[in-house]
C-alpha cells in the first residue's frame, strides 16, 4: 500500500480519485476498507484519501506497547495532513475517528476547509451534559470486557460485546461474515483501547471550533453515541446536522447513498 | 492507488503483506475491494496485491468503447504480473476473474507457480459437456443482456436485480446489504461491456493443458452452471484438487472468509 512516514510510523492510506482532498479517519475496530461502500459516489467528485490508524489493520498488531493513544492518533492525523502537502483538506471521521477529526481541527484549523463528525465517540464532561457522571462511562466498562475476551483469545466472543452495545443485543449475530471478518482483523486495537483516558468533550470545546462543521447521525443509533452529536451541534458556530433515517451507528454501511448525498452536498455548497 | 501501466491502461491495486505474492483477480461487477473480507488472514503468511481490471473502479467508466473484453482481460493479467518485480506469482480469480486467471495459466505457465480458481465463470463446449449444444448462448447470457439494457438506459438497480437474482436465485438482490450493493452499482456499467463480449467456450483440451498445481474452490449450495463448470474443469486440468465450501454460494469468500483463507493457505503452503 502507499504510506506515509509519520511520527516514526508508516500509515498506510488509500488515494482514490481527483479533485479537493477528502481525508477519511475510521472508527474503533475499522481501518482504510471501512469506507469501501462510499468511495464510488464520493470519488467521483473528491480525491478520497482513507488512511488507517496506527496500530489498525493492514499491521497484524499484537496488542502490545503503549502508543494506542488518542493523543497519539490526533498528532499522527494531524501530521498526516501536513505531509500530503495539499493546502487545507476536508476532514471526515466516524465515531473514535470523528473524536480524533474535532481534536485536529480545534488544534489546527489552518490545516482544514471542511469538518465532517459522523456520530464522534467520546464523553461529555457537566459543561455540555449536566448528568455526567465523573466515573467511568458504561462504555468504558464494555470495552474492558471485551478487550479481556480478545487478551484471552476469545475474539469472537469479545467483537460480540462490543459490537452487541453499539448497534443493540444481537447485532452482532446479525452482521454478515465479511463485515465480521474485518473486525477480528482489527480486534487486537481494543486491547490498547482500555484504559487510554481520552478525555471528556467540554463545551469550551466545541466552541472554538472554526471550521465548517456537518454532523452525521444515524437515526435508529441509541445510547451515547446518538447523544453526544447533538452536544456538540448545539455549541459549535454554525454546524449543521443531517440524520440518516434508518441507519444506526454504521450509517454510511447501511445507507451509502444517502450518506454520500449529504455529505458531496455539504462539500459542494 | 498504485497502478502499473500495462497495454496502455492504468491498472490499479492493492498491494499489502510480506511473502510470497498472491495476485488476485476479482469477478464481474466487483473490483480489488471484493477481496476486503480476506485481505487480514491471507497477508498474515503472503503478499497480496488485489487488481482492478481495466474499466472497473476505480474508474468511473461509461459503458463506451470495445476495449472490454476476456482476451483483453487475459492480456492485460499478463502484462500487469510481467510488470511486477517478483514471478513467478499464484494467482487467485473468482468467477469471471476465475475465466481469465485460468487462461493465463493456459498461455503463460512460466508465470505461475499456483493456480486458485474459485468458480470460473464461462460455458463449456462438447468435449465437457455432451449436452452443449455449438454456438447457442448460454441460458444466462439472455438475461446478461437485458440487465446490461436496463443499466445503459440508466436503471442501474432495476438492472442489478435483474443480474443478481439472476445468478443467485429470485430475491438474492433484495436481500443484499447496502455495502456490497453499493460496490455492484460503482462496476455496473461495466456489464455493458460484458455482454458484447464474445468468450469462448472451455474445452477439454483447454483443461489438459493446464501445467501449473490447481485449486478449485466452490460453494456447496452454488445453483446452475458454476458448479457444473467447475466439476468438468477439475476432471480434467491434471492433479488438480477441488474444495467444496459448506453452507455457501457464489460469493463463498465473502460468506466464509475463515474457512476460505484457512483452504487457500493449506494449498499454498503445500
Amino acid at each position: 500500500m502507499q504510506t506515509l512516514h509519520v511520527n516514526g510510523y508508516d500509515m498506510a492510506y488509500l488515494d482514490i480519485g481527483r479533485g479537493r482532498p477528502l481525508v477519511c479517519v475510521h472508527g474503533t475496530l475499522g481501518d482504510f476498507r471501512t469506507w469501501s461502500p462510499v468511495l464510488g459516489p464520493l470519488s467521483k467528485h473528491h480525491r478520497v484519501i482513507s488512511l488507517s490508524l496506527r496500530r489498525f489493520f493492514p499491521e497484524h498488531w499484537d496488542g502490545v506497547g503503549d502508543d494506542y493513544l488518542m493523543a497519539q492518533h490526533i498528532d499522527d492525523v494531524t501530521g498526516f495532513i501536513g505531509k500530503l502537502e495539499l493546502g487545507p483538506v476536508d476532514l471526515i471521521g466516524h465515531s473514535r475517528g470523528g473524536h480524533i477529526a474535532f481534536h485536529v481541527a480545534s488544534r489546527r484549523p489552518d490545516l482544514l476547509r471542511r469538518l465532517i463528525l459522523a456520530e464522534p465517540g467520546g464523553e461529555l464532561d457537566s459543561s455540555l451534559d449536566p448528568l455526567a457522571a465523573p466515573a467511568a462511562s458504561p462504555r468504558a466498562a464494555g470495552i474492558v470486557a471485551a478487550a479481556a475476551n480478545i487478551g484471552a483469545g476469545d475474539i469472537d466472543g469479545g467483537l460480540k460485546l462490543f459490537f452487541d452495545m453499539i448497534e443493540g443485543e444481537g447485532a452482532w449475530g446479525r452482521l454478515p461474515a465479511a463485515p465480521r471478518q474485518q473486525l477480528r482483523d482489527n480486534a487486537h486495537t481494543l486491547i490498547g483501547q482500555v484504559g487510554e483516558n481520552r478525555q471528556p468533550f467540554t463545551r469550551a470545546d466545541a466552541e472554538k471550533i472554526a471550521t465548517p462543521t456537518l454532523f452525521i447521525g444515524g437515526g435508529d443509533t441509541r445510547g451515547t453515541l446518538a447523544t453526544v452529536h447533538p452536544a456538540l451541534a448545539r455549541h459549535v458556530p454554525g454546524s449543521r446536522t443531517a440524520m440518516i433515517p434508518g441507519a444506526g451507528h454504521w450509517m454510511f454501511d447501511q445507507a451509502p447513498q444517502a450518506f454520500c448525498k449529504v455529505v458531496l452536498e455539504f462539500l459542494a455548497a | 492507488m498504485q497502478t502499473l501501466h500495462v497495454n496502455g491502461y492504468d491498472m490499479a491495486y492493492l498491494d499489502i503483506g510480506q511473502g510470497p505474492t498472491l495476485v488476485c483477480v476479482h469477478g464481474s461487477l466487483c473490483d480489488f475491494r471484493i477481496w476486503s473480507s480476506v485481505l487480514g488472514p491471507l497477508t498474515r503468511k503472503h503478499r497480496v496485491i488485489a487488481l482492478s481490471l481495466r474499466h472497473f473502479f476505480p474508474e468511473h467508466w461509461d459503458g463506451i468503447g470495445d476495449t472490454y473484453s476476456i482476451a483483453q482481460h487475459v492480456d492485460d493479467v499478463i502484462g500487469f504480473i510481467e510488470k511486477l518485480d517478483t514471478r513467478p506469482v499464484d494467482l487467485m480469480g473468482h468467477s469471471r476473474g476465475g475465466h481469465i486467471s485460468f487462461r493465463v495459466a493456459q498461455q503463460r505457465p512460466d508465470l505461475l507457480r499456483k493456480l486458485i480458481l474459485a468458480e470460473p465463470g464461462g460455458e463449456l463446449d462438447s468435449s465437457l459437456d455432451p449436452a452443449a449444444k455449438p454456438g447457442s448462448p448460454s441460458p444466462l447470457a439472455a438475461r446478461f443482456a437485458a440487465s446490461a439494457e436496463k443499466i445503459a438506459a440508466g436503471d442501474v438497480d432495476g438492472g442489478l436485480q435483474f443480474f443478481i437474482d439472476a445468478l443467485e436465485g429470485p430475491g438474492a438482490w433484495a436481500r443484499t446489504p447496502a455495502a456490497p450493493k453499493q460496490l455492484l452499482r460503482d462496476n455496473a456499467m461495466t456489464l455493458i461491456g460484458q455482454v458484447r463480449d464474445q468468450r469462448p467456450p472451455f474445452s477439454k483440451a483447454d483443461a489438459e493443458a493446464i501445467k501449473t498445481p490447481t485449486l478449485f474452490i466452490g460453494g456447496a449450495r452454488t445453483k446452475g452452471m458454476l458448479p457444473q463448470v467447475l466439476h468438468a474443469l477439475a476432471a480434467h486440468v491434471t492433479g488438480s484438487k477441488t474444495a467444496m465450501i459448506p453452507g455457501t454460494t457464489h460469493p463463498m469468500f465473502e460468506q466464509a472468509p475463515q474457512k476460505y483463507c484457512e483452504i487457500v493457505l493449506e494449498f499454498l503452503a503445500g
